[in-house]
């Protein structure tokens, strides 16, 4: 660890002063240890890496996969695809076809019910019919070299989980987004009024509804999940929109509160108390000196909403019925549930869907990690 | 805190401590500021707390009228056998993947606080299968999981280990949701890195100097000054795997819900079930509710345990 | 103070005026002229093409109709009880109608028939049966599937056996699956002859062929232990346990998901027989994913020893159904009745390769050029066509039995024993829900 280290160039200075064969010796051992020390550690988190990397991997080559490899067993890395040929201006796939004249590659033109229809590039005037597969023996095999389809990602983006009824993945995206924007505001608009009173508001009850707020991070959501349901979709008639995901965000959150809360109480009272002395109403302490000092966890709450809300399936699993409006979320899923394996745009989809949280996450950076610090290193 | 504690002074019988003209403007700010959690705790926590406290005690019926049926609910629970099912599956998950998934992210927090070359491109790498949204890790997983193409059994193959069937063998189900649980803990490895890296390194210096190893430094000096991260990830992961939804409806694929045979059957997926397949809101209330106290015993258990492990520096 | 209140008090009503106005479709005006219909399909093997279908109502009656299609299963049940149900429903089977009626969720339909002119002698009677309830008639069938066998003549030819003959009993099926079982060098399994179960459960149609059901026929019983019952899983359970359940599970990990795709493990080899549909010879499967496939289809075989049982085979099909909740039951009536007219039921059906229900329709050449779509055609005529018994239990008796199929099939567990937990759990429910 850092402390080892450091340690360690210590001891070694002290060392180096007072040396006879047996320190030397035992100096080297030392260096000795500690290479092979590091070399392990390395190797180990090495191979720990490779669990988290390998399948973030593997998600992002198959997105790439053409149909000809989604279930190649062995799995392979890379991408394979067919290889076509230009044939009187069309491109078809092209084949090893075991013909009466030795091994030949043609092109195919059709494929029906077990038999294909095949040309010879160099001379296509003639059509050939062969069997693809006679009982065990393959008589015609196509072509395969490596090749990335991009293609996957705008087929997959097009198509969306249900194709023909025009909701795409575009759709669902434009979906999540919407919801995901609302949420962000109503958090921000609803979690730091609350969360400003109990850090730096001083009233009877304070800290009784406080107490009440953590204890409500207990509750599962499934023991409101049934009655909210029945308020949303019968009472109020809102199933199907996205109101019944976005109305809630308005009226804050006990780990909102408590992140925010935990910032605010850093601000310096006297600010505050130099306002209030100056005359100015609480409000106009939040508004014009609290919030404007918040802006780095503002932000972080920020990326935290959206997170929370891109990530979102159980409510729109329950609120979402028609597939124009399902977010990515639900969409994904609904794409795996149609019984289609067509993994390779589902990775494609699946790809698309992690990006804008890759990418939010490079930019906020800083923000993230301290938001998470925030929530988890301190009580 | 102070102030507010002098003025309490309980007495018999009680009576209501006499509000200051101040201690009545700083309420009635305080209650304008607290509005939207206010309304919002009356409307989407008290009210339904309440009416789903009211349907376990009935038999639901979407266009009669609901029959009041008192314990009858509570009692059908008892004798439920999947009932029992469910809450053996979600007790497995919290008692074996949320210590065995703290443990790993110490353990690769350790790790990642090492001085090696390289250690930010690392960081990144642990972190980020953890932004990936739920629904498409647990697809990926699923086909990571295939016993016939996917790569963990293929990369097993290859050391000559033969993969387990994780997706139909009932044994092997919940291991393989656990490996996906894992696949995502980035976000506490970075809780645990940050809480290594204010460990006091001149403590850690005084016991190398004092002759102790790295593992004595380890369990004697950095675990119990993490030991506030790990209760309150111990907590937070209990409450969250009680909970746990999401990646088991997607992970059935087009199966039965709880497939192979009921293994992956969780409490909130088989609540979930009795709700919406069933139409038995009134059993999936009652559910809710059992659920409800399972975690409040869970969290008053660990806090009383914790005492005695907990250290807080300074 | 009060005027930032205010001033946020209106942002947040403007807000969600916004919101409510893009919050997406789902809302409709309750009006006597609806301007849109929803029409949920439980099913959905080409939604493009049932759209389109469907805008051709719009051009006759001007209302634009919305499709949805397919659906989950557990969107089922709360579509139907929810503020905002579809117009139309149709289910991928009747077997749960008597269910849903129990709970007042459907309209009868007997008034809406007669007043929309829909003739109840056109239909066929054995899929008409599954909607009847005494003198109420709770849905009406639209299309109607039978179950068959299908053979991979790639991998008979491999296997030595003649591509173009199928076995001809149970037993004999049981021998061809042996021969087409195949495990590699390494001992893992490659391909496997025969799965009784795969897609989805074909306990129906094995009961009969061993003669029974697991209700009586006038659905006042359950039989769920009688020994035709207990033969029917005995017979599905050798097909995993005489290759080692855990192999067999292996290997077919992940099959149902791969069902609408060009690797069902049918057309990748993997697979040589197994029970399915009439809509795969259609063209929204395997001409759709391997056109390269070379198969063949016949009537399942009957049990050696019950020659008489030979082209038993079970009429079940998708059902419409009107919520009891719709909004606007006049227009739910024309589209019905505009769904049920013998030359839209012979488009659809023609089209996606699933037996008319409409007596009128059948008599379209559609059903009978395909040699492979005529064996289903000859099946619904057989004197065996049988039907599915249903009850208003049939919703949980259906979940509960299938945990006892994969306890018995996968597991290999003991059938009697399993099946006379399952009668003493399901025959006093019955008899309450019949009360």
């Amino acid at each position: 660890m850092r402390g080892d280290e450091m340690t360690t160039q210590t001891t070694n200075q002290i060392l180096r002063t007072e040396m006879d064969e047996e320190t030397r010796k035992r100096m080297r051992m030392h260096k000795i240890r500690n290479f092979f020390k590091s070399m392990f550690s390395h190797a180990i988190i090495n191979f720990i890496g490779l669990f988290f990397l390998v399948p973030f991997l593997w998600m992002l080559l198959t997105a790439f996969k053409s149909s000809q490899d989604v279930f190649h067993t062995p799995p392979r890395w890379l991408p394979y695809d067919n290889v076509f040929v230009d044939v009187n201006g069309e491109q078809l796939p092209l084949y090893n076809v075991q013909t009466e004249n030795g091994l030949k590659q043609l092109a195919a033109v059709k494929i029906v019910e077990g038999v294909g229809t095949f040309v010879d590039p160099a001379n296509p005037g003639q059509q050939m019919e062969y069997e693809i597969q006679q009982g065990a023996t393959k008589i015609a095999e196509p072509i395969l070299h490596v090749s990335f389809k991009w293609q996957n990602f705008p087929d997959a983006m097009e198509r969306g989980s249900r194709p023909g009824i025009g909701a795409s993945f575009w759709v669902y995206f434009r979906n999540s987004l919407i919801i995901a924007f609302f949420s962000i505001v109503g958090t921000l608009f609803s979690n730091t009024p609350v969360a400003y009173a109990f850090a730096r508001l001083k009233f009877p009850g304070r800290d009784i509804l406080f107490v009440i707020i953590l204890a409500t991070m207990m509750l599962p959501f499934q023991v409101t999940m049934i009655p909210i349901y029945l308020f949303f979709n019968d009472f109020l008639g809102w199933g199907n929109t996205f109101l019944p995901l976005i109305i809630p965000t308005f009226f804050a959150n006990a780990y909102d509160v408590f992140l925010l809360r935990q910032f605010f109480r850093t601000i310096p009272e006297e600010m505050c108390d130099a306002a209030r002395v100056d005359g100015a109403s609480e409000w106009q302490i939040f508004t014009r000196i609290v919030l404007p000092l918040s802006v780095p966890v503002l932000a972080t709450v920020t990326v935290f909403t959206f997170l929370w809300a891109w990530n979102d399936f159980t409510g729109p699993l329950l609120f979402l019925t028609s597939p124009k409006n399902f977010t990515m979320a639900l969409g994904l899923q609904d794409f795996q549930s149609q019984r289609s394996m067509i993994w390779n745009q589902l990775m494609a989809a699946a790809t698309v869907f992690t990006v804008p949280i890759v990418i939010a996450f490079f930019f906020a950076q800083k923000t993230f990690i301290q938001g998470i610090k925030l929530t988890g290193s301190k009580e | 805190m102070e102030e507010l504690q002098i003025k309490r002074k309980w007495t018999w019988p009680p009576r209501l401590p006499k509000w200051s003209h101040s201690d009545r403007l700083n309420f009635r700010t305080g209650m304008l500021f607290l509005l939207p959690w206010t309304i919002g705790f009356l409307a989407f926590t008290l009210y339904p707390m309440v009416a789903s406290f009211y349907y376990s005690f009935t038999i639901y019926h979407p266009r009669l009228p609901n029959e009041w049926i008192g314990l009858q609910n509570y009692v059908n629970l008892w004798n439920d056998k999947l009932f029992w099912q469910a809450l053996s599956n979600t007790l497995y998950m919290v008692a074996i993947g949320v210590p065995l998934t703290l443990l790993a992210s110490f353990f690769c927090a350790v790790l990642l606080n090492l001085k090696v070359r390289g250690q930010s491109i690392y960081r990144v790498i642990y972190f980020l299968p953890s932004i990936v949204p739920t629904v498409a890790s647990t697809i990926l997983w699923l086909w990571i999981l295939n016993p016939q193409t996917g790569i963990l059994n293929t990369l097993l193959g290859h050391i000559g280990i033969q993969g387990p069937n994780w997706m139909s063998n009932p044994n092997w189900s919940k291991p393989g949701l656990i490996l996906l649980g894992m696949w995502g803990m980035g976000s506490t490895i970075v809780i645990y890195l940050s809480g290594l890296q204010d460990v006091p390194i001149s403590l850690l210096e005084a016991a190398e100097l004092d002759g102790a190893s790295w593992w004595q430094r380890l369990w004697n000096i950095t675990v119990p000054m993490v030991s506030p991260i790990t209760l309150f990830n111990l907590i937070t992961g209990v409450i969250a795997q009680f909970q746990y939804f999401a990646q088991a409806y997607v992970f059935r694929g087009f199966q039965a819900l709880g497939y192979p045979l009921n293994s992956t059957l969780f409490y909130s997926v088989y609540l979930y079930q009795n709700g919406f397949l069933w139409l038995k809101m009134g059993y999936a209330s009652a559910m809710a509710w059992v659920l409800f106290i399972i975690i409040l015993i869970c969290t008053v258990l660990l806090l009383k345990v914790s005492e005695r492990f907990t250290y807080y520096a300074g | 103070m009060h005027k930032q209140l205010y001033n946020l008090i209106s942002v947040f009503v403007l807000a969600s005026m916004l919101l409510a106005s893009c919050g997406g479709g789902g809302q409709q005006a309750a009006s006597t002229e609806p301007e849109v219909l929803r029409v949920w399909i439980q099913w959905g093997d080409n939604p493009q093409q049932i759209q389109e279908l469907f805008d051709k109502y719009t051009a006759i009656s001007g209302i634009k109709v919305e499709v949805t299609a397919p659906l989950e299963e557990d969107k089922i049940l709360p579509s139907l009880t929810g503020s905002e149900p579809p117009d139309v429903l149709v289910l991928s089977g009747g077997d749960l109608v008597k269910s849903y009626a129990k709970e007042g969720l459907v309209t009868e339909l007997s008034d809406i028939i007669k007043t929309g002119g829909i003739d109840l002698n056109d239909f066929f009677e054995a899929p008409l049966r599954q909607c009847k309830s005494g003198d109420q008639i709770l849905c009406l069938p639209w299309g109607t599937d039978m179950y068959a066998l299908f053979w991979n003549k790639d991998m008979f030819e491999a296997a030595g056996l003649d591509p173009e003959i199928p076995p001809k009993t149970m037993e004999e099926l049981a021998e061809f699956a042996d021969k087409m079982t195949v495990r590699d060098a390494d001992g893992k399994l490659t391909q496997v002859g025969f799965l009784p179960d795969q897609g989805w459960d074909h306990s129906d149609l094995y009961v009969r062929m061993f003669g029974g059901f697991w209700y009586s026929e006038d659905g006042t019983q359950m039989t769920a232990n009688s020994q035709p019952m207990i033969d029917s899983l005995t017979w599905q359970q050798q097909f995993y346990t005489k290759y080692n359940a855990d192999d067999v599970l292996a290997l077919s990990a992940g099959w149902a998901d791969a069902y609408m795709s060009a690797d069902y493990p049918f057309y990748t080899g993997k697979m040589a027989m197994y029970v399915d549909g009439e809509w795969m010879t259609g063209p929204n499967f395997i001409n759709a994913f391997k056109p390269e496939a070379s198969y063949g289809v016949a009537p399942f075989p009957p049990p050696a020893d019950h020659p008489e049982r030979a082209n038993t085979a079970v009429v079940q099909g998708t059902v419409a159904v009107i919520p009891a909740g719709a909004k606007n039951k006049d227009a739910s009536a024309k589209l019905l009745a505009w769904m049920m007219s013998p030359e839209i039921v012979a488009e659809e059906f023609c089209f996606n390769a699933n037996l008319p229900t409409s007596k009128k329709a059948a008599t379209d050449p559609c059903f009978t050029e395909n040699p492979k779509f005529k064996v289903f055609t000859d099946l619904m005529s057989s004197p065996n066509a049988t039907i599915i018994v249903t009850t208003p239990i049939s919703l949980e008796f259906n979940d509960a039995y299938g945990v006892v199929l994969e306890r018995a099939v996968h597991n290999g567990e003991d059938p009697k024993s399993l099946l006379d937990d399952l009668q003493a759990e399901f025959e006093p429910k019955l008899q309450e829900a019949l009360k």
